[in-house]
């Protein structure tokens, strides 16, 4: 959906001497050869079955492979392939010889459930909760009612799971800084999640966040919001949950949430980058304050057990029951073994000292939680005994419908994605950059939520405004992300610029303001520099603008795209072709 | 040679080739199921094995001794296979037919060697938690097959392995407050302290316990969530038997709805409950009635992680799991492989073997081993916390009919879990 009738402000066009438009006509004749050639050869592609655009494929694996893939969470991927490597390393066998072998591959928990209903790559899932495996079978047990499975004559039993274990848990706690802990009544008085939201709705200078609800510990911040609207500590239903009034405690509160995101890691990075003031408190796993307290010697972060109740984060690692659909391989005798064995392993007394020093609760109930190597011995900052309670874990479909109306409860956001199409685009990082771009906008589903798309070259090509996503709306966009072509060069700090002045512009200090800007080359085009940017930035201190900065492929301008995320308090991030889509889909968990 | 002496001899030639042409057709297979898959005769005779999650440690470690002790049939070496699954994933396999059975016109005669590779592994025998899960599965292949697969009578009958009951375990904290508002615990009681308004600070416990708190496994992942209604529905009606109609009454449904409504969390998927009450103390659940093994094995974790004891309490109405070794009798397995699995079945229910489950909390199905026969005993490690060798006083609930427990996990289903 092209605009231009409220062009973003860009600086005046650079001059071109004539023996420039001399090379840029070679170029540009040159580009046109490739694209005439790209043209023939994807319609040759087009007739003969071949192409760019990769077929669908069906993962599959030997009958006798051994070789057991995990998808795991992305905050306990790391421990896990950690783990993985000391159990590769031990080198067992399958009787037919086959080396028992794990690998272990980061997922968003929303991603890897969904992926696991169909055809997965992967044999076994590790999210943070069991949330998500009640949630795969909720789907899994809605898609075996439309299709042949229904035929079976019980209700039970119709599942996607065949086997899960525990390795680790920890609470899901209020994890503040000792002077915030301290003025909240710790250690003397029991804090309380209604504590924390008045506090924030009082307070104006009080920051705190939690994750996005595709996380156990963003959810569960909403779940305690969703109650205490409801005025109620069991029992949530539909109707309270959905009262007005419920609704507009809630929006509130969320009004308060300084920034969402993908999980507590990246809190917990961004709390090392902008140091104490960041942020007073934010919701994140007990294992988490262990864990930055080990690190970091400065100020402590105490962990509070929310009084009304919490959640826990369980680890669970559970094998799929895979082979029920048509022409989708089966979880082989030898993965069954890799599982088992890999089960043994990390519930084994060497991982669970280890994942108890990386400051997890260990499943092994053997193991003693003030034991004197023990990092909760002699620490105040935990409490082992603690929580004495837990929050009820409403029906699924009150679940469901909190993390709804969720969207439609938190902090607006006005984000602009800023492209770069130049010629380096050109082929599949395009099309790849184009899946990425709408894996967004479906992410995006908040009715105060608005979209605005930047696309540049050499200079700006075309651009929508900032744009409330509704059916209409979205079919434009995805529309004007279809017509992108690759060509020109690189004026990245222009681009970035004009999103940021058009924000600035629409003043919603309300509203969280982003620019998400996404680049595979080097700057060589813009007007502006980052000192300009900078300066823009500064303007205007009340009106804070994230700018998100994604390197795509090896030739990005990092040292350009880590300065101008360090401008807008965000983050540089580096993807290739394959996991663009996934970092936009991460990305949008900030909003 | 006259003429009739000619006939006479004709027809005792052709009764002899009737008789012996019978005898050697009816020799073929010899199982109850019909006519065996025959095969030559194997080096070792490979049973798999599929077993319930609570007695699954104990069952492959006496696997892993059987298998040691190079036990055989027929001369034939025998190797167990146990493979751990939970008993309503397993119930779901079977209904689905996913292991592959034959179908009824199906002959194993005429399968071709591709198909007969694929039997290869089919499950020799099963040890559901519990025999509602072997009728639940007979009925899904009566309506598939015509005939049951697997028997309560004869040589290859389910039989029990070992017996748990299902038992109330809370953390002693919370049971000395119940007890000394209500006195004995029961469902009713548990009902009250479930629907107090005011939480623990109204039954006398400390505000920073919240409400009452109670664990029940989730029915549709768990046969023990089932046998935790069925004994409710026991004290309920102050009977042994429960029918469709029991379950259908609008009264006893909104009882049970208000004790369900104190289970902090259904969403589990876990099998494990008992395990999750450990690992997550007294904050996800002050107290539940569930599989006796499996709190006596979680004992020494609660205390360590926890530091707060659990009280065991036995209820009025007992249900229970039994464990039934229950052997295939169709086709797809060979008679070698059925012998073998009953030659398994023997081992189990061994003096040693029973004496062995002692220390996985398990009541030997042996009746000459007493539950403190060995050191090892869990019942005799946590006498002190109110363990019984001998229930006294109880009565069994009946295991109810298809109907009734279809409709229990219906209204679960609709009323609960949605």
């Amino acid at each position: 959906m092209s605009n231009r009738t409220s062009r973003p402000a860009t600086k005046k066009q650079n001059k071109a001497a004539p023996w420039i438009i001399a090379v840029v006509a070679v170029i540009m004749f040159g580009c046109a050869g490739i694209v005439a050639f790209n043209t023939i050869r994807n319609m040759v592609g087009f007739f003969t079955g071949g192409g760019d655009v990769p077929a669908a494929e069906t993962v599959t694996w030997e009958a006798d492979s051994a070789e057991l893939t995990i998808a795991a969470s992305p905050v306990m991927a790391p421990v896990l392939a950690d783990l993985a490597e000391t159990f590769n390393a031990q080198a067992q066998r399958a009787p037919d010889g086959k080396s028992l072998r794990v690998s272990v591959t980061p997922y968003d928990p929303e991603a890897m459930v969904r992926t696991a209903v169909q055809s997965p790559p992967f044999q076994a899932i590790s999210p943070d909760s069991t949330l998500w495996l009640d949630r795969l079978e909720q789907l899994w047990a809605a898609r075996a009612a439309e299709g042949a499975e229904s035929e079976a004559a019980m209700p039970i039993g119709q599942r996607r799971i065949s086997a899960q274990t525990r390795y680790a848990v920890s609470p899901i706690v209020l994890a503040a800084w000792e002077d915030v802990a301290r003025r909240l009544g710790w250690p003397d008085q029991p804090v309380s999640w209604q504590d924390i939201q008045q506090r924030a709705t009082q307070d104006p200078d009080f920051k705190w966040s939690h994750a996005n609800t595709k996380h156990a510990s963003g959810l569960l911040a909403v779940l305690a919001e969703f109650y205490a609207g409801a005025g109620l500590t069991r029992g949530l239903t539909v109707e309270a949950a959905t009262d007005p009034a419920t609704l507009e405690y809630v929006k509130a509160v969320e009004g308060t949430v300084r920034f969402y995101g993908e999980n507590e890691d990246q809190v917990v990075e961004q709390l090392k980058r902008e140091g104490r003031n960041f942020l007073d408190l934010f919701v994140a796993q007990e294992r988490v304050v262990l864990d930055w307290n080990r690190q970091n010697p400065g100020e402590r972060l105490i962990a509070l057990y929310p009084a009304e109740g919490t959640l826990w984060t369980d680890h669970p690692l559970a094998l799929l029951e895979l082979g029920q659909g048509e022409g989708e391989p089966a979880v082989t005798k030898n993965q069954q073994r890799t599982y088992q064995a890999f089960s043994e392993f990390i519930t084994g007394a060497d991982a669970q000292q280890r994942l108890l020093a990386a400051g997890y609760r260990p499943a092994d109930l053997s193991i003693t939680l003030d034991s004197p190597d023990s990092p909760f011995a002699n620490n105040d900052a935990v409490d082992w005994r603690e929580p004495q309670t837990t929050l009820q874990m409403p029906s699924t479909e009150v679940v469901n419908v909190v993390r709804d109306y969720w969207y439609y409860t938190k902090r607006p956001t006005n984000v602009y994605l800023v492209v770069d199409t130049s010629g380096s685009m050109e082929g599949s990082k395009l099309t790849a950059a184009q899946s990425a771009l709408k894996a967004f906008l479906e992410q995006i589903a908040g009715d105060r939520d608005r979209v605005g798309i930047i696309e540049f070259g050499s200079g700006l090509k075309d651009y929508s405004l900032l744009t409330v996503l509704d059916d209409g709306t979205r079919q434009q966009m995805n529309g004007m992300i279809d017509r992108m072509e690759a060509a020109g060069g690189t004026a990245l700090i222009d681009a970035v610029y004009a999103a940021v002045a058009t924000l600035q512009r629409e003043d919603q200090p309300d509203a969280i303001n982003a620019v998400v800007v996404m680049t595979d080359g080097l700057e060589n085009e813009s007007g502006y520099n980052l000192y300009d940017l900078q300066s823009l930035v500064r303007q205007s201190p009340s009106l804070p603008i994230v700018i998100f900065t994604i390197g795509f492929g090896n030739d990005a301008d990092e040292e350009t795209l880590s300065e101008m995320a360090r401008i807008g308090g965000g983050q540089f991030r580096r993807a290739g072709e394959a996991d663009i889509e996934e970092l936009y889909r991460i990305i949008s968990t900030y909003f | 040679m006259n003429r009739t002496r000619i006939i006479f001899a004709a027809i005792i030639v052709v009764a002899l080739l009737i008789v012996g042409a019978t005898f050697l057709l009816t020799n073929r297979g010899g199982t109850p199921g019909g006519t065996a898959l025959t095969v030559d005769r194997p080096d070792t005779v490979t049973i798999r094995i599929l077993t319930s999650l609570p007695v699954e440690p104990w069952v492959r470690s006496a696997a892993d001794a059987f298998n040691a002790a190079d036990r055989s049939v027929d001369g034939v070496p025998i190797q167990v296979q146990v493979e751990a699954v939970d008993g309503l994933t397993a119930l779901g396999r079977w209904d689905r037919d996913e292991y592959g059975a034959l179908a009824a016109d199906q002959r194993p005669e005429e399968l071709t060697d591709a198909e007969r590779e694929e039997l290869a592994n089919f499950p020799v025998a099963w040890i559901p938690d519990s025999r509602y899960l072997v009728e639940l599965a007979n009925a899904a292949y009566k309506e598939r097959l015509g005939r049951d697969v697997f028997l309560t009578d004869g040589e290859y009958r389910a039989r029990p392995i070992a017996i748990s009951l299902f038992n109330w375990g809370l953390y002693n904290s919370r049971a000395e407050v119940l007890e000394q508002k209500y006195g004995d615990i029961d469902w009713n009681v548990i009902h009250d302290a479930a629907t107090a308004a005011g939480g623990w600070p109204e039954l006398g416990g400390e505000p920073a316990w919240g409400f009452f708190k109670l664990v029940v496994p989730n029915p549709s992942r768990n046969v023990g969530g089932l046998a935790a209604m069925i004994a409710a529905a026991g004290e309920y009606y102050d009977r042994t038997n429960i029918s469709v109609e029991d379950v259908v009454n609008p009264e006893f449904q909104a009882w049970l709805k208000e004790l369900m409504g104190a289970v902090t969390d259904f969403s589990s998927s876990s099998a494990y409950t008992a395990e999750d009450f450990a690992l997550f103390g007294y904050s996800v659940g002050d107290g539940g009635q569930l599989l006796e093994s499996d709190l006596l094995q979680n004992m020494q974790g609660i205390l360590t992680r926890w530091e707060d004891p659990l009280a065991l309490y036995y209820p009025k109405y007992v249900t229970w799991f039994d464990f039934p070794f229950s052997v295939w009798v169709g086709p797809e397995t060979t008679a070698l492989q059925k012998n073998a699995a009953l030659e398994f079945q023997r081992f189990l229910l061994s003096d040693e073997q029973q004496q062995a489950a002692l220390a996985y909390g398990l009541r030997p199905a042996n009746p000459n081993i007493p539950v403190d026969a060995t050191e090892e005993s869990l019942f005799t490690k946590w006498a002190d916390r109110g363990v019984l060798p001998v229930v006294p006083r109880t009565t069994a609930m009946r295991s109810p009919d298809r109907d009734t427990l279809l409709a229990l996990l219906r209204w679960f289903e609709l009323n609960v879990n949605q």
